[in-house]
């Protein structure tokens, strides 16, 4: 059992992910504002759609126009519709304090079950004059915070947010389970033991379903994000394809030997080519086309940027660290499947 | 022929790596100009299939012109070093192994392929400007583009022509392994080449250049590694 912490580290750690990610709740968050065009001078009831908030008339509800740090709109009254839907009434001045005329401003909500949560630039304002003098400041006052575990609400991800645990530890299980089996290719090429380039096969075995299930689950998250499966001008998607056809085609050239040794040596000088080829493939090529959708390409942010605040990195490293472990462990596994054919094999000659 | 390449190789004794190459090289002419259906083939191939290019099409816009352009290349880069290994058979690289280092071998083979890679790519782009004209503004930087791109399509195809020729449905082979690997020199020629064309603005190309020249690093590097390991049986 001591021997096999690791193992038990991994399911573990997997499950926890798929429990805790699966299970919390998406923080509060505004769906929508209607209307979000507003005109200066005029009085609006702005009816505003939320998700994952339950209001009742018991708790005084604040809504904010944010107009800068410093600087904010009070709703004169909050109407509650229905559970998660509001009506907010402001009388719009037609003098703001600073110049960003026809700018889009954030919408807060406050209230005391759902806490304060913020939806940056919805609602533009067209006014006629800037007066720092005569404008009523209703600056945003004592928010109130939420103790429970929750997501980033984010428009567009939604709850498919979570995915962010299940996709993306694929890719990088993947890409070290690849290096591991390089550098068991390396292995075989000085010292020529069959037994090394069978756990060079399982590990390639495992590297390309860990690939499949990372182009799957960014097939689906592509569908409910970008609309659709596949797309072409989307650089990282294709470069993963193509990434796994380079290792879909070192097992038809391991196919097509009949001779052991000749088929390890061979595929192990081709395992560690490719591996090579495949760096500016994954890590080079997506970083100089631009043209990405992808968090961390032409300016949107990414890991370590604000799209993976606390509680995300305590559900998504363990699950990285989890599939890494899941992968080795599933390779050791397939190697003692092929040891045990090998072994099956030489008895019979 | 075999007699032919006796003669070159009888004053191969204690010879350095540089003059190995050499007469690895001269052989390499010797052969291509004896046979010559090879690279006539190779040169009617290209005529042949720019010519179904242009019938098919009629007219071409830049970016269109750009990617047959590179893909007519890439076909027949493909078809053109497909031979290098696969057309000496097992006998005749036994004869190699007792004379030469590996070393000598691979790079003969590389710059050998590069100048044949250039042939080629020269007279695709002068059939393709005699049939169209040509929409290059800057021709300095497609050159340098042509030249990466048989550098970089050399040094893979010649080692993945070294990998295939070990099986024996090498034809097919060839194409499954080397597409994938070459996709990252050709993404980078083409953008290369399309802000030659005036299609992108040339933001940060010396970048993009050190890029494809880094790939052609890395992966010369690897063929020179690898190399002994693959060619004796």
């Amino acid at each position: 059992m001591i021997k096999h912490w690791w193992k038990v580290l991994g399911a573990g750690l997997v499950l926890y992910s798929l429990i805790v990610g699966l299970s919390v709740p998406l923080k509060s968050g505004v769906l929508d504002v209607s209307p979000s065009m507003l005109q200066g001078g005029k009085s609006y009831d702005l009816i505003i759609n939320t998700y994952n908030a339950t209001f009742s008339d018991e708790n005084p509800i604040d809504v904010w126009i944010k107009v800068d740090d410093d600087n904010a709109l009070a709703a004169r009254a909050v109407k509650v519709l229905g559970e998660t839907k509001l009506s907010a009434h402001f009388d719009i001045p037609n003098y703001f304090p600073n110049e960003k005329e026809n700018w889009a401003y954030s919408i807060i909500i406050n209230d005391k079950t759902n806490g304060a949560f913020i939806r940056p630039r919805s609602i533009a304002v067209k006014f006629d004059q800037i007066n720092k003098e005569i404008w009523k400041n209703n600056p945003v006052g004592s928010l109130y915070k939420i103790d429970k575990m929750t997501f980033p609400f984010r428009s567009v991800l939604y709850e498919t947010i979570r995915n962010t645990y299940y996709h993306v530890p694929m890719w990088f299980a993947m890409t070290i389970i690849f290096l591991v089996s390089v550098f068991y290719s390396i292995k075989y090429l000085r010292k020529k033991d069959p037994l090394v380039d069978l756990k060079v096969r399982s590990l390639t075995t495992v590297g390309v379903l860990l690939g499949f299930m990372g182009l799957i689950t960014g097939s689906l998250w592509a569908r409910s994000t970008w609309g659709t499966w596949w797309t072409f001008s989307e650089i990282k998607m294709n470069m993963a394809a193509i990434a796994l056809l380079i290792y879909l085609a070192y097992f038809v050239l391991r196919n097509s030997f009949d001779d052991e040794e000749k088929r390890a040596k061979i595929s192990a000088v081709y395992n560690v080519f490719a591996c090579m080829a495949m760096i500016p493939l994954l890590f080079v090529i997506p970083r100089v086309v631009t043209s990405s959708l992808h968090p961390g390409n032409g300016g949107n942010p990414a890991i370590g940027g604000e799209d993976l605040d606390n509680t995300m990195r305590m559900v998504f490293y363990p699950a990285v660290i989890g599939w890494i472990l899941m992968g080795i462990w599933l390779a050791t596994l397939l190697y003692r499947v092929y040891k045990i054919e090998y072994k099956l094999l030489d008895d019979d000659v | 022929m075999f007699l032919v390449m006796k003669n070159i190789f009888l004053h191969l004794q204690c010879m350095n790596l540089g003059t190995e190459i050499l007469v690895l090289l001269k052989k390499e002419l010797v052969l291509e100009w004896r046979q010559k259906y090879a690279i006539s083939g190779i040169l009617l191939y290209v005529l042949s299939t720019v010519f179904i290019v242009f019938v098919s099409a009629r007219e071409l816009d830049p970016s269109t012109w750009n990617s047959f352009f590179w893909i007519i290349i890439l076909f027949a880069s493909v078809n053109a070093i497909t031979k290098s290994f696969v057309q000496e058979g097992g006998n005749r690289q036994l004869y190699y192994y007792s004379l030469v280092s590996p070393l000598a071998v691979i790079i003969s083979k590389i710059v050998y392929n590069v100048g044949l890679l250039l042939l080629i790519s020269i007279l695709t782009f002068f059939t393709f400007g005699l049939f169209s004209g040509s929409p290059v503004q800057d021709l300095n930087q497609f050159w340098l583009a042509i030249f990466l791109g048989s550098l970089g399509f050399s040094i893979t195809f010649t080692f993945i022509s070294a990998i295939a020729s070990k099986s024996n449905n090498s034809a097919t082979l060839m194409a499954i392994l080397g597409f994938p690997v070459v996709i990252p020199i050709l993404l980078m020629l083409i953008k290369l080449s399309s802000s030659a064309l005036g299609l992108e603005t040339k933001g940060n190309i010396d970048n993009d250049i050190l890029i494809l020249i880094g790939i052609d690093f890395l992966l010369v590097g690897m063929s020179i590694i690898l190399f002994p390991f693959l060619w004796r049986d």
